[in-house]
């Protein structure tokens, strides 16, 4: 099956002389369609900088990163960022929903930057709050919703479009366990329905949750398990 | 990104900061406020200038001698029987001492013919201006004007009182409304021939009125009127006449001259205030944008391209500024209605002027708000989306 993310002997480094950082050093990975994987690691490890390039918001120093089949370094700011738009769906920790928003809207902004007409970005955005149990409150903005149904609008919006692959920054950080377990229970039935899914996290109670575990110390890949069928 | 969702949020923003809105949009509030105002005032003067001199009758034209011995009462013989002209009212002028019982001052003491009254019409405040006396030669009658009548201490009583004009007694049969009468200020009337006799030397006038038969003829009787006079005075090739041939046409333009230069002063020193107006619009952008690092993060997260997040700070630079030019007009337009009550002209909206001014705090959100919206669109995504 096609990879999803490919990184080949990635290396990123931060800062330049004396004060070098190597985020991360020689990281070869694939992710296939369909897999459910967590990214595991303390701070400091390069999970961060692993977020930000399997997100395509950044570029990696040497290396290749293969996203959807495209090559990072090789696109211009205007492609990387249509390829975000149309590969990854983000699910952050703090939930990142925009200010002044509804949640209807917030969901179909993503849609609204890809060109889709108006009225067609909040038909669909409608059709995935209502997927997610979220319908009765599309007109909330999320200073009026509780930590859980601001995490569901955000996944929402990881959906709407479509991606290639659902990335979550520590999503269940923010939230108490129980509202915590049913994000996860959540990102277990879309990846049920065949959604890949990349959970970065230092959790490992949340890692269990996925089916293939990467773990990085030093920016390098330590571990790397999948569970049996 | 659909621009009517920009501009939407860019109106809930506004709602949602009020105060900070408020202030922003104070600096284009009071520009287009003083704008509309000044201007309002600059045309509302003038034109109550150029309303009295179409009242003075666009068939007029008047010659002037630009010496004391240039056209005389020959040349009016003359005129009168030049095709295309109605009337001919001349008028002499000189200075003279002018005493009442309570008071005495130098004037100039104009010399007028019968035509004079039906030709430049003049405003009576009370009695009545000089009758006809053609068949009079010595007739004492005067008219002054309010101002003069007021330095001599007369009143409304004083009709057919006598004043004295040099040594020689004269009857006041009227006084005039000078706020109608423009350059009549400080001036006495007297039939000509009397003047004659007492202020000027005959033959020489000091101008002459000419009626002409309708409006259209004015340019062509002036044409014919300048070289008649010009053989009767014997100039010919480069040499300069020795008169004027003024028409309300060229009043008018003159004036409306100055009604331009006054807008154009006045707008140009109100447009300084939008300016800074502006600048008080990109500075609260630029905080904006900092404070909104986050929010720019996450929209480029999720597929905003630098164009998009350019346009939504861009439309919000110019809502900001729209709306306070909106405001602005509407304040200024009052403020203009009650200058106009305070200085007794007509107030007239102008929709040239409201789109103009409109149109201008537009140009300023878009001037002003292109830095900001640069710098948001610039940001780095990654370190957008870490900024606390």
């Amino acid at each position: 099956m096609a990879a999803v993310v490919e990184m080949s002997n990635v290396t990123k480094t931060y800062g330049e002389g004396s004060s070098i950082v190597k985020a991360l050093d020689g990281v070869d990975i694939r992710i296939k369609k369909g897999e459910f994987v967590a990214i595991v690691g303390a701070s400091g490890s390069g999970k961060s900088t692993m977020m930000n390039l399997i997100g395509c918001l950044d570029r990696p120093t040497t290396g290749v990163v293969k996203v959807a089949g495209e090559d990072l370094s090789e696109l211009n700011d205007k492609k990387l960022t249509s390829l975000r738009n149309y590969a990854i769906g983000f699910v952050f920790q703090s939930f990142f929903l925009l200010p002044k928003t509804d949640a209807l809207d917030n969901v179909a902004t993503p849609l609204f930057y890809r060109g889709v007409p108006a009225k067609e970005a909040r038909f669909r955005a409608m059709e995935m709050l209502t997927k997610l149990g979220m319908e009765d409150r599309y007109s909330h903005q999320s200073t009026e919703l509780s930590g859980g149904q601001q995490q569901r609008v955000a996944i929402a919006r990881a959906l709407v479009t479509e991606p290639s692959l659902i990335l979550a920054d520590e999503p269940t950080g923010a939230l108490d366990s129980k509202t915590g377990k049913q994000v996860m229970d959540l990102f277990a039935d879309l990846n049920d329905e065949g959604k890949t899914i990349v959970l970065i996290t230092h959790d490992l109670d949340v890692a269990k949750r996925a089916t293939r575990r990467i773990t990085l110390k030093d920016g390098k890949v330590i571990n790397d398990e999948r569970d049996k069928k | 990104m659909n621009i009517l969702i920009a501009a939407r949020l860019a109106f809930a923003r506004i709602l949602a900061t009020k105060t900070r809105s408020g202030l922003t949009m104070l600096g284009i509030i009071i520009g287009v406020m003083a704008l509309i105002a000044l201007v309002s005032v600059a045309q509302g003067a003038t034109s109550g200038i150029q309303d009295q001199f179409k009242g003075l009758g666009a068939r007029n034209l008047t010659i002037t001698g630009t010496t004391n011995q240039s056209i005389t009462v020959d040349d009016v013989i003359e005129i009168a029987r030049e095709p295309g002209v109605d009337i001919v009212s001349e008028t002499v002028s000189g200075r003279a001492t002018i005493s009442s019982n309570q008071a005495s001052t130098r004037a100039q003491v104009i010399g007028v013919d019968s035509d004079y009254k039906t030709v430049v019409d003049p405003d009576i405040f009370v009695g009545s201006f000089l009758p006809n006396v053609e068949n009079t030669k010595d007739a004492r009658l005067i008219v002054l004007s309010s101002s003069l009548a007021s330095d001599l201490e007369l009143d409304a009583y004083s009709i057919n009182s006598t004043i004295a004009v040099g040594s020689t007694e004269f009857t006041v049969v009227g006084i005039l409304d000078d706020a109608d009468g423009f350059g009549s200020r400080g001036s006495a009337y007297i039939p000509l021939d009397t003047a004659f006799k007492y202020v000027a030397v005959p033959p020489y006038l000091s101008s002459i009125t000419v009626q002409t038969i309708n409006e259209e003829i004015v340019p062509e009787v002036t044409a014919n009127l300048t070289s008649l006079l010009k053989a009767r005075h014997n100039i010919s090739g480069e040499r300069e006449a020795d008169f004027v041939i003024v028409d309300a046409s060229q009043l008018l333009d003159a004036i409306g001259t100055v009604q331009q230069f006054l807008s154009l002063l006045l707008g140009g020193i109100a447009s300084i205030s939008l300016v800074v107006g502006g600048i008080g619009i990109m500075n609260i952008m630029l905080v904006s944008v900092r404070e909104r690092t986050r929010e720019i993060g996450i929209r480029r997260a999720i597929g905003a391209q630098q164009s998009q997040i350019l346009t939504q700070f861009l439309i919000e630079a110019i809502v900001l500024s729209l709306v306070g030019g909106i405001i602005g007009v509407i304040i200024g337009e009052i403020v203009a209605y009650f200058l106009a009550q305070l200085g007794e002209w007509n107030f007239a909206l102008s929709p040239t002027m409201i789109l103009a001014s409109l149109g201008f705090s537009m140009f300023i959100g878009v001037v002003f708000g292109v830095w900001p919206a640069r710098t948001a669109s610039k940001l780095k995504p990654v370190e957008a989306l870490r900024f606390e």
